[in-house]
């Protein structure tokens, strides 16, 4: 009798990890880090969006780009400065944003993987009843919720400036920009997480995808300075990000197919070492 | 259902590492370990640092895939079954990190969730009984007390069989004792136990057999007793004045009998009978009896040569290959 109850107890009903259960436990413990983040991006788009009015629309700023060189202002993408949509490119969404936006993604995502196995944290998780994929998409899936809360808090903190300002700009082009915006900085996060769950190694994550987000700036800069050189903005994910001036012209939807694209390339091809590999070595 | 609750054949086990373009040259770090652990058995593997023992156990909890070989355990092979199979396992790393951030409690409770919630209800009974703090974050922790979340997580759901790699480093001696009790407990609820130690005194109370592991390689299995006798005490007596070594040398069990003025060391397999009497015809000042390490134990099993450097450059020698 004693034996039976021991034996249903010991066998059977063996229970595995619910769906899920790794992201929610993730973005527990990331709670406070994505509120700072997220004031402290909501806090850079107020600031640079608040002054459109002072800056942008006053002449002032067109005859100070005026007088730059013509490179500079193809680069920083001054041209436009004076109208809403060239403002916000150039600024929220040319430079700082997207700094912000993936330092956050390519920090977490070589951490969340590489970062957690090299500290050896990841170690009880990986030998709990859930498969090695449950862990990384998950994983991934945190990390992605995570850059999406930032490009929404990037979104509604600019829309409610524009409208409270009364700057006349398209919710569409806006929306236009901050979808370009999310998907470049989740393709990097992504590229760092594939990068680092492929090869265990965070610091090699962190370098590739940062590297790569910096080659993809110099690209599309060089790209539309040089005329022999337009051929990198057709490969440079910066410029399909941006190449399309999607705050202006709106969505430009080959670019995002390609951000996309990519996005799911590396997430897969990570997988697929991820599973087959020896973990902690 | 089969009595086995794991069985490795031949397994072996290299290490490459680098990237693919600087390959460095594979580590043998497996060379072919046999173990064959009964359901309801407290197991204890046993071997130096370096020898495999954790490599082994990754191997079990599917962190490393074998090279070649073959690992069947309770409810099929680590690789193939995966979750299923490790819902039944508790399992102790040996070099255990948690996130700082969270408290003990949390991770325990974060832990229990990916059991699908199973263990929940122990935690805090168990937290208790090892007197730990669960509000306390990991981050400011001592060793002790990070052990201390360690083994409850892997005891907690009251698991088939639990795999525990050097589960009482960091334990004070009280804790080792409750940690014991707990082995014991699991042991009698139907639980096989496989622990490893570097220290054989760390399983001598709860295991029934021993594998010994030894650059890669299982060079022995036996019981805990048998062991034990092999590997002895060593003796040290001190006497009022000095007495005879060939009065002790003749004796049965007695070994390597040393004399240095009054004092006699020897070492003493077996009853210590004779060799108690025979001191007892002299005044006897003082006596201490110690059992010797498994490192001791290696060498004499071997007969390998005592010289440290000789055992290092033997070891490099066998993880090179």
């Amino acid at each position: 009798m004693a034996a039976d109850t021991v034996a249903s107890r010991r066998s059977g009903t063996a229970a595995t990890a619910a769906p899920l259960a790794v992201f929610r436990g993730v973005l527990r413990s990331r709670r406070r880090s994505l509120l700072l983040w997220s004031l402290a991006v909501a806090a850079v788009t107020a600031v640079y969006v608040s002054f459109y009015p002072a800056m942008g629309e006053e002449a002032d700023l067109a005859s100070f780009v005026a007088n730059l060189p013509e490179g500079m202002v193809e680069v920083m993408g001054y041209d436009q400065i004076g109208t809403p949509g060239g403002y916000l490119n150039s600024t929220v969404f040319g430079i700082l944003g997207p700094a912000l936006l993936l330092v956050f993604a390519i920090g977490w995502g070589s951490r969340t993987i590489a970062g957690s196995e090299e500290d050896g944290i990841l170690e009880l998780e990986a030998t709990h009843p859930v498969s090695r994929a449950h862990v990384y998409l998950d994983r991934l899936l945190a990390m992605w919720v995570g850059v999406a809360l930032l490009a929404a808090v990037v979104f509604a903190v600019a829309m409610l400036l524009l409208v409270a300002l009364d700057v006349d700009l398209a919710a569409s082009r806006l929306a236009a920009g901050t979808v370009g915006l999310l998907l470049l900085a989740l393709a990097m996060g992504t590229i760092a997480l594939a990068t680092g769950a492929a090869t265990g190694r965070r610091g090699l994550a962190l370098a590739t995808a940062a590297g790569l987000a910096v080659v993809s700036f110099v690209a599309d800069a060089m790209g539309g300075l040089v005329d022999g050189l337009a051929w990198l903005t057709t490969v440079s994910p910066w410029s399909w990000y941006l190449g399309g001036d999607p705050l202006i012209d709106g969505f430009d939807v080959p670019g995002l197919a390609l951000l996309a694209t990519l996005t799911v390339l590396a997430a897969l091809a990570g997988l697929a070492r991820y599973r087959q590999r020896d973990l902690g070595v | 259902m089969n009595d086995v609750a794991i069985r490795v054949d031949g397994l072996v086990k290299d290490y490459v590492t680098g990237p693919p373009w600087r390959r460095s040259q594979a580590v043998r770090a497996l060379q072919g370990v046999d173990l064959a652990v009964d359901r309801g058995e407290v197991f204890g593997f046993l071997g130096p640092n370096g020898a495999g023992k954790s490599t082994t156990i990754r191997v079990l909890l599917d962190l490393l895939r074998p090279t070649a070989g073959h690992v069947e355990m309770i409810g099929g092979r680590p690789a193939e079954v995966g979750p299923a199979l490790r819902a039944r396992i508790g399992y102790l790393p040996g070099e255990l990190n948690m996130a700082g951030q969270r408290t003990a409690g949390e991770e325990l409770r974060y832990l229990a969730t990916l059991r699908g919630g199973r263990g929940t209800d122990r935690i805090a009974e168990l937290a208790e009984r090892f007197t730990l703090d669960l509000d306390r974050p990991i981050r400011g922790l001592s060793k002790g007390n990070k052990q201390k979340v360690g083994v409850i997580q892997a005891f907690m759901h009251r698991p088939e069989l639990l795999i525990l790699d050097e589960p009482t480093s960091g334990l004070d001696p009280l804790l080792q004792r409750e940690f014991l009790d707990l082995v014991r407990e699991a042991q009698a609820d139907g639980a096989t136990v496989f622990m490893s130690s570097h220290v054989l005194s760390e399983v001598e109370d709860v295991a029934g057999r021993v594998a010994i592991i030894r650059a890669g390689r299982i060079v022995d299995t036996d019981d805990v007793r048998t062991l034990r006798h092999h590997a002895g005490q060593l003796v040290e007596l001190r006497f009022a004045a000095p007495v005879d070594v060939e009065e002790f040398r003749v004796l049965p069990g007695v070994e390597d009998v040393v004399a240095d003025g009054d004092a006699l060391t020897c070492l003493l397999r077996g009853e210590p009978d004779a060799l108690l009497k025979t001191a007892a015809r002299h005044h006897v000042l003082q006596w201490s009896a110690q059992d010797r390490e498994l490192e001791d134990l290696f060498i004499d099993f071997y007969r390998l040569p005592v010289d440290d450097t000789l055992i290092a450059s033997e070891e490099v020698a066998a993880h090179g290959r």
